[in-house]
C-alpha cells in the first residue's frame, strides 16, 4: 500500500510556481547585468598585462569541504526543508508511493541504540532520485544520511556545492579517478553511524534503461559492515531524466528491498552483481508483483533493467512498452473482493 | 346538584392546555378546559332515557388528547360541548323499578337517537360505524361523554338510553367491570384482522389497549404467536400473563420479528414479517414500525387513536400492505363464522382473564388533577388504567 | 534477563494495583494481608534475526521433510493464516505471518510451483477487513493476491467451498475448506499467543464450517475442558486432535508452522500497564495520571479508536514446523516459558480488570457478552492444574460493560442479548433451544458471507466459552458496570471494588482470600 497519498497539484498552484520561477530568473539577470555595469571594486579586478596570479589549489570538485553541513544547525536546517520544501516539491512533481519499507522494521533502533547505517543503493535516472530517497527513506535513517554525488557535477561551483551540501548533505565523490580520498571519507562516516544514498549506475541513465553496477557500494558495505538496502525508484526517468529541460510531472514508486550484506568470504564483485540482482527484482516487483517477480526470480526470468541487447530505435520503444505495463497494466486496481465497511 | 367534571369550548383554554400538556402529559387539567362543577340535572330528552349513577368511570387515552389540547379536529362536527369525559362506565341504575348494576355501551347510535328506519351499519349491528351519529333527537356527539345532551362518566350521575345499557352477572366486580368498553374496543380489533389460524402477530404498545388486545386475540381468535412490545417491564409482564408468547421492549421490537420469522432485511425494511400488526399507539413512529415489519400482503390494523401522522407509504405501495382501522365494536364475526355482540364477549372476558388486575388506582371526582396526571403517565409510573370512584360518594 | 512472573502477597504498604476498566483503568487498594497479585513474567528476549530463523526452521522441521522437498512444479500449494483475532492488541508490522508466508512464498517460486492460495482460517469469525489483512500478511503478498482472488477468506457457509472428510470415532462430523483439503500440501502459518491456539485446532477449527464445530464447540465439551489452555486436560482440544487424525487419514497433508511471540504487549507511552506498580517511575506515574486525565475527558468512541490503533511490540521468541502434534508440543513449551507463574493454592475471590479488546473485538466494541468471555472465558481458565478460583468462590471483574454493540461485526450479539439472555443464561437450555435457529438464520448467513458480521452462532460460543466459570462460581460481579446490562448477563453490579467485595462476603464470609490476575499482558497460573 501506498504510505504516500497522491496529491495531484492543481493547476493554478504551478501557474504560480511557473510564475515565480520566471519572476526570479528575471531579478537574477537584473541584479548580475547592474554588477556588469558597475566596475570595480564591484567586479573582479582585471589582471595587469604579464603578470600571472598564482593558482590557488581548488576547493571544489572532490575537494569541497562538506565537513560543516553535518553540523548540529546545518542538520537541523535540513530537516526542515526536508519535510517542508523538498518533500512539497517531490509530491508535487513525482506522486511517490512508497513500498518495502516494513523490510527494514528489523533494522530499526530498540529502546535508545542509535540506528544502524544502512547503504540504499537505488537506481539512477534523475535528478529527482535524490529527493525521492531522502523523503521516502524511513525516519531513524533519514535525518541521517548522506548523499553521494558527482564531484564533477554537484560541487562544480561554490555555490551548487554548498546548496547541495546543506540541502541534500551531497558528498563529493569522484567519479573519474576512483577516489580514495572520497571512500575513505564516507568509510568514516559509515562508522560514525551515518547513512549512505549512493547510485552503484555512477550516472543517470541516458536512455531510461539502467546501467551496470559498479562495485563501490558492495565495496563500501563489505568493508564497514553496513547493509545494503536495494533500492528500486520507477518513474523518474519520465519526469525529468536526463536531457529534459523541465520537469513533467507524473507518479512515481519507490521499492525497498530486504537489507542484504556479503556473505563468508564472498568478492566484491559477487555481491555486487547480488545488489544488481536484488534491484533487479525489486523493478520487476514494483512494475508487477511480489509474487510474479518471486517466480520470475526462481525461474531466471526477471526483466533486464538494462534493456534488451538490441540497439536503436527499438531499444526505445521496449522501453515505452514498459512504462505502459507498469501504470496500466496489473497496478490498475483488480474488482473489489469484499465490500467496504 | 350533580357534580360533574365538565369541557368548555373554549379556544384560550385549549391552547393553555396544549402548552402544558406538552410541557408535561395531563397538565392540561390544571389550565385546560377542564373543570369540576356543581350542575344542574339534565333533562331527559325522549322516551326510553334514564338517570344512571356512576360507580366507576375509567380515564381513556381519547379522554387525555382531549384535555391535553391534542384531540383531532375531526372530531368538532361529532361533539356538543359542554360534555361530561368518560364513556367507561360502570354505573347503578334503576330498571323497571329493580336497581341494577349496568355497563355503559356507549355509542350514541340510531336507537338512541331515535332514528328509524336505523342507518344500515346499526341495522347490520355495527353499531360503532354508526352513520347518524351527529343527527337525531340529541345532539351531535360519538359517544355517551362527547354529547353535551347525555352527560358522562365523569360525575354523579348522567344519562343513558336503555338500549346502551348491559346488566352485569352478579359475580362480577366493578372493578373488572371498569375495563369492559375498552375490552370491547380491544375484542373488535383483534377479530377486525380476520385471522383464521395459525397466524403471527404483533401487538405494538402495551398500554391497557395492548394488554387487552393480547387477552382478546388469546381468547376469540386462533392465531397461534403473538409477540407485544411495550416501553415498560410491567406492561410486558402482563403482556405474558395474558398470553403473549413473546415480549420485548419497543426500541427491539423489529429485531425480535427479524429472527422470529426468519426473515432478511434491507434497510430498516424486512424482507418478510409478521402477518399482522396491531398498533395501539398511532403515531408516526409506530405506524411506521409497523409497515416496516408487516410482511407483504400482511396488515396494520390502527387502534390506537391517530391524530395527524406523516407516513412514508412506499412501502404500503410496494408489499401491498392494508391499513386498517379498528375503532369501538357492535357485532363481531368470529372466525367459524358465529356472529356475536361485542359487549357480550367483553363481559365473559372480564371474568374469564380477570381484567380488574389492570384497574392500578381509582379517585375521587375531587382529585381529578392527581387523576388525570396519573393516567398521562401510567406507564412511567407502573400503572395501567387509573379510573374515577364514585362509589363513596354514593353510599 | 527477564524476571519471572511473580505473585506478590499485599500488605499495608503495597500501593493500589492497576485494574483495567474497558478503554480505561483504576487504582484499586487491595485488603492487607490477604490479598495476591499475580505479575506476568517480563518479555522474553526476541529472536535475533527472525527472517533467518523462520527460513531455519522451514528447511528444518521436526519430524517432516524440509519444506522445499514437498513442494514441486504443478503442485496445488495452499497457505492459511490466523485471523485478526490473533495478536492482541495487533504487533507492529511487519506481521509475524507476513515474514512466515512471504518465507514461504519465497521457497515455492523457487520450486517453480504456481498454484497458490492463501486463506484466512477464521471459521465462523467475521471477514477481515482490507486493511486488517494488509496488516495481517502484508501489501507485497496483498497486492499480489488478492486482486487475483487467490488470496482470500475461509467461508464456512459455502457448500461448494467445503470438503467433507468422515467422522471420528465419537461420531464427530470432520468438514473443512475444500481447497485446503484438496491440495498437495497445506501450509498452516499460525500464531500462539495462548496456549489454547494452535495444534490441530488451526485446522480443525479455523478451516472448519458450523456442521464439524458444533461437536466440540458446546456446553458439554467446554465443562470438561479444564482449562483449555491446557490441552492435556482440554475436551476441546481432544476433540480436535481426534479431527486431526482424520484430515490425515483422509490425506490432508498439513505442514503446521508455529510461532510464539514475547508478551511485550504494550508500546513506550503505555510502558506503565505491563510494569509492576511500586517499580512505575517518575515518567511512568506522569503518563498514568496524563493518560488517565484525558481519557476521562474524552468521549468513548474517540477513547476505543485510541486504544484499538495501539500496536504491540510483540517479538517473535520461537518459530517451529513440521507435523502438527511435535510441533505443538514444542510451541505449548515456548508459551509455558513465557507465560507460566506459580500459583500456591486457590483464592476465594479472583479479582480481574476486563480490558478493552478480546480476540473477537479487534478494531470494535467489547460489548457485554465479550465481558463475560473475556471475565470467564478466558482470564478464569488461564490456569493450569485448578482454577485459581475455588469452586463456590466469587469472580470480581472490573469493566463499564454498557450496552452497546457494534452493529456491523456482532449482529447475532444484539438478538442474542435481547432474545436469548432475557430468557434464560443457562448455556444448556439456550443451547438446546435456540442455538439451532440462530446457526441456520438466512439473515446472519448472509452477513457473515457478504458483510463483516461473526456468525450467527458465534455468541452462543462465547457463552460456552464461560460456561465452565459460571458452573464453578458462586458469584460474579461486575464492578463499574453498567447495571441493567450486567443483570442481563445474570451478574451482580457493584459500583465500587469495596462494594463487590461486600457483596461477595454474602458467598465467601467475612475475611476471604482474593487475587488479583494483572493482565493483560497475559499469564497462566500453575496453581498447585
Amino acid at each position: 500500500m501506498a504510505t504516500r497519498p497522491s496529491v495531484p497539484i492543481p493547476l493554478a498552484a504551478r501557474r504560480v510556481t511557473a510564475r515565480a520561477v520566471r519572476s526570479t530568473r528575471r531579478t537574477t539577470v537584473s541584479v548580475r547585468s547592474t554588477i556588469a555595469k558597475a566596475g570595480f571594486p564591484y567586479r573582479k579586478p582585471s589582471v595587469p598585462g604579464g603578470i600571472s596570479v598564482p593558482k590557488e589549489p581548488s576547493k571544489l570538485g572532490a575537494n569541497f569541504d562538506t565537513e560543516w553541513a553535518r553540523s548540529p544547525v546545518a542538520n537541523a536546517v535540513r530537516a526542515v526543508v526536508t519535510e517542508g520544501p523538498l518533500r512539497m516539491l517531490v509530491h508535487g512533481v513525482a506522486t511517490p508511493s512508497v513500498y518495502g519499507a516494513d523490510r527494514l522494521e528489523d533494522f530499526k533502533p530498540r529502546d535508545d541504540e542509535d540506528a544502524r547505517p544502512l547503504i540504499f543503493t537505488p537506481n539512477h535516472h534523475s535528478h529527482l532520485d535524490t529527493p525521492l530517497s531522502i523523503t521516502s527513506i524511513p525516519m531513524p535513517w533519514r535525518r541521517k544520511l548522506v548523499v553521494a554525488a558527482a564531484a564533477d557535477y554537484f560541487f562544480s561551483s561554490q555555490l551548487k556545492g554548498t546548496a547541495a551540501a546543506l540541502m541534500l548533505n551531497a558528498l563529493p565523490l569522484d567519479r573519474e579517478a576512483t577516489g580514495r580520498k572520497s571512500m575513505e571519507q564516507i568509510t568514516d562516516l559509515i562508522a560514525d553511524g551515518w547513512s549512505l544514498v549512493i547510485y552503484p549506475e555512477g550516472g543517470r541513465s541516458p536512455d531510461g534503461w539502467g546501467q551496470d553496477f559498479k562495485g563501490g557500494p558492495a565495496y563500501l558495505s563489505s568493508k564497514t559492515g553496513a547493509p545494503i538496502v536495494p533500492m528500486f525508484i520507477d518513474g523518474t526517468g519520465a519526469i525529468f531524466g536526463k536531457g529534459m529541460k523541465r520537469p513533467k510531472p507524473g507518479k512515481t514508486k519507490v521499492v525497498f528491498g530486504a537489507p542484504m550484506t556479503a556473505a563468508e568470504g564472498e568478492s566484491t564483485r559477487r555481491f555486487n552483481a547480488r545488489i544488481e540482482r536484488a534491484v533487479s527484482i525489486l523493478g520487476d516487483e514494483s512494475l508487477t508483483d511480489f509474487w510474479t517477480a518471486r517466480q520470475n526470480a526462481a525461474k531466471g526470468s526477471t526483466p533486464d533493467p538494462k534493456g534488451p541487447e538490441f540497439q536503436s530505435w527499438r531499444r526505445t520503444w521496449t522501453l515505452n512498452e514498459q512504462r505502459k505495463r507498469g501504470t496500466t497494466g496489473l497496478r490498475v486496481r483488480q474488482k473489489r473482493v469484499w465490500p467496504e465497511l | 346538584m350533580n357534580r360533574e367534571l365538565r369541557i368548555e369550548r373554549s379556544l384560550p383554554k385549549f391552547a393553555a392546555a396544549k402548552v402544558a400538556g406538552l410541557l408535561s402529559p395531563g397538565r392540561g387539567s390544571s389550565y385546560g378546559p377542564l373543570s369540576l362543577v356543581n350542575a344542574d340535572p339534565l333533562d331527559l330528552p325522549a322516551d326510553g332515557w334514564l338517570t344512571i349513577k356512576p360507580r366507576l368511570a375509567g380515564i381513556c387515552g381519547s379522554d387525555l388528547s382531549t384535555i391535553d389540547g391534542n384531540a383531532s379536529r375531526y372530531f368538532e362536527p361529532i361533539v356538543s360541548f359542554p360534555f361530561v369525559p368518560g364513556h367507561e362506565v360502570v354505573a347503578d341504575a334503576d330498571i323497571d323499578g329493580v336497581s341494577r348494576r349496568v355497563v355503559l355501551e356507549p355509542v350514541l347510535g340510531c336507537a338512541t337517537r331515535g332514528i328509524n328506519p336505523m342507518c344500515p351499519s346499526c341495522a347490520a349491528g355495527n353499531l360503532g360505524n354508526c352513520e347518524r351519529i351527529a343527527f337525531g333527537t340529541i345532539e351531535p356527539g360519538l359517544q355517551s361523554g362527547f354529547c353535551c345532551d347525555t352527560g358522562g362518566g365523569w360525575s354523579q350521575s348522567m344519562l343513558a338510553h336503555v338500549s346502551q345499557l348491559h346488566v352485569l352477572p352478579t359475580d362480577l366486580s366493578d372493578e373488572d367491570a371498569a375495563l369492559i368498553e375498552p375490552a370491547a374496543c380491544a375484542i373488535h380489533a383483534a377479530l377486525r384482522g380476520g385471522f383464521t389460524g395459525g397466524e403471527t402477530v404483533v401487538v405494538l404498545g402495551a398500554g391497557t389497549l395492548g394488554l387487552l388486545t393480547v387477552a382478546a386475540l388469546r381468547a376469540f381468535t386462533p392465531v397461534e404467536n403473538i409477540i407485544v412490545a411495550g416501553r415498560y417491564p410491567h406492561q410486558v409482564a402482563l403482556a405474558r400473563k395474558f398470553g403473549a408468547n413473546n415480549t420485548c421492549p419497543t426500541p427491539e421490537l423489529a429485531r425480535l420479528v427479524r429472527s422470529f420469522t426468519g426473515s432478511m432485511a434491507y434497510g430498516n425494511q424486512l424482507t418478510g414479517g409478521v402477518d399482522a400488526v396491531i398498533d395501539c399507539v398511532g403515531d408516526s413512529a409506530s405506524l411506521t414500525q409497523s409497515l416496516a415489519i408487516t410482511k407483504p400482503r400482511g396488515q396494520v390494523v390502527v387502534v390506537g387513536m391517530p391524530a395527524k401522522v406523516s407516513l412514508e407509504l412506499t412501502t404500503l405501495w410496494h408489499r401491498e400492505t392494508s391499513l386498517v382501522g379498528a375503532y369501538a365494536y357492535g357485532t363481531e364475526t368470529m372466525h367459524d363464522g358465529v356472529r356475536r355482540r361485542t359487549f357480550e364477549m367483553a363481559i365473559e372476558l372480564a371474568s374469564t382473564a380477570h381484567l380488574g388486575q389492570l384497574l392500578t388506582a381509582t379517585y375521587p371526582l375531587d382529585e381529578y388533577k392527581d387523576a388525570i396526571e396519573h393516567a398521562a403517565n401510567a406507564g412511567k409510573r407502573g400503572a395501567v388504567k387509573i379510573a374515577f370512584d364514585m362509589r363513596q360518594v354514593s353510599k | 534477563m527477564p524476571r519471572p512472573g511473580f505473585v506478590l502477597e499485599v500488605d499495608k504498604s503495597t500501593p493500589p494495583t492497576l485494574f483495567w476498566r474497558g478503554e480505561g483503568f483504576s487504582l484499586e487498594k487491595l485488603p492487607a494481608d490477604r490479598s495476591r497479585v499475580i505479575y506476568a513474567p517480563e518479555p522474553l528476549p526476541a529472536l535475533d534475526d527472525i527472517d533467518g530463523a523462520i527460513r531455519h526452521a522451514l528447511l528444518n522441521p521436526i519430524d517432516q521433510d524440509p519444506l522445499p522437498t514437498l513442494l514441486f512444479p504443478g503442485m496445488k500449494l495452499t497457505i492459511a493464516f490466523d485471523d485478526v483475532s490473533l495478536p492482541l492488541p495487533k504487533m507492529k508490522r511487519p506481521d509475524i505471518r507476513q515474514r512466515v508466508i512471504e518465507a514461504v512464498l519465497d521457497l515455492a517460486a523457487e520450486a517453480g510451483v504456481d498454484d497458490v492460495h492463501i486463506i484466512a482460517a477464521l471459521a465462523l469469525h467475521r471477514r477481515m477487513h482490507e486493511f486488517e489483512l494488509r496488516h495481517a500478511v502484508g501489501d507485497r503478498v496483498y497486492d499480489a493476491f488478492a486482486p487475483r482472488g487467490m488470496l482470500y477468506q475461509h467461508d464456512a457457509e459455502d457448500p461448494t467451498l467445503l470438503s467433507y472428510l468422515g467422522t471420528t470415532p465419537q461420531g464427530e462430523e470432520v468438514e473443512i475448506n475444500k481447497r485446503a483439503a484438496d491440495s498437495d500440501l497445506l501450509v498452516y502459518v499460525n500464531i500462539n499467543l495462548v496456549a489454547m491456539d494452535g495444534g490441530w485446532k488451526s485446522t480443525a477449527t479455523g478451516l472448519a464450517s458450523y456442521r464439524s464445530l458444533r461437536h466440540h464447540h458446546n456446553p458439554d465439551t467446554m465443562q470438561a475442558s479444564r482449562s483449555f489452555m491446557d490441552q492435556h486436560k482440554s475436551e476441546l482440544h481432544k476433540s480436535n486432535w481426534r479431527m486431526g487424525k482424520v484430515m490425515v487419514d483422509s490425506g490432508v497433508k498439513v505442514f503446521q508452522i508455529e510461532t510464539t511471540l514475547n508478551n511485550d504487549t504494550f508500546p513506550s507511552p503505555f510502558g506503565f500497564l505491563s510494569k509492576r506498580e511500586w517499580e512505575w517511575s517518575a515518567k511512568d506515574r506522569a503518563s498514568f495520571i496524563g493518560t488517565k486525565k484525558a481519557l476521562d475527558r474524552t468521549p468513548n468512541r474517540i477513547a476505543r479508536k485510541i486504544f484499538h490503533n495501539i500496536e504491540a511490540p510483540h517479538q517473535m521468541t520461537s518459530v517451529q514446523c513440521g507435523e502438527v502434534g511435535a510441533v505443538h508440543k514444542i510451541t505449548t513449551e515456548h508459551v509455558y516459558k513465557q507465560q507460566l507463574v506459580e500459583v500456591q493454592g486457590q483464592t476465594d475471590i479472583l479479582t480481574m480488570g476486563i480490558p478493552y479488546i478480546s480476540p473477537y473485538n479487534v478494531h470494535s466494541i467489547l460489548n457485554p457478552i465479550l465481558v463475560m468471555c473475556m471475565g470467564l472465558g478466558y482470564y478464569f481458565n488461564l490456569y493450569r492444574g485448578k482454577p485459581l478460583v475455588r469452586e463456590g468462590g466469587v469472580i470480581i471483574m472490573t469493566h463499564p460493560t454498557p450496552w452497546e454493540f457494534h452493529p456491523v461485526h456482532h449482529p447475532s450479539y444484539i438478538d442474542f442479548f435481547e432474545q436469548v439472555l432475557s430468557e434464560t443464561t443457562d448455556p444448556h437450555v439456550l443451547s438446546a433451544k435456540y442455538e439451532e435457529k440462530f446457526a441456520n438464520d438466512e439473515w446472519y448467513r448472509h452477513l457473515y458471507r457478504t458483510s463483516y458480521a461473526y456468525h450467527g452462532v458465534h455468541p452462543f460460543y462465547m457463552w460456552y466459552w464461560g460456561s465452565h466459570a459460571m458452573q464453578h462460581c458462586g458469584r460474579i460481579i461486575i464492578v463499574g458496570g453498567e447495571a441493567r446490562s450486567v443483570r442481563r448477563l445474570g451478574f451482580t453490579p457493584a459500583s465500587t471494588l469495596n462494594d463487590a467485595l461486600e457483596l461477595a462476603s454474602d458467598v465467601v464470609g467475612r475475611s476471604p482470600t482474593i487475587t488479583h490476575l494483572h493482565a493483560p499482558p497475559i499469564m497462566i497460573a500453575d496453581v498447585t
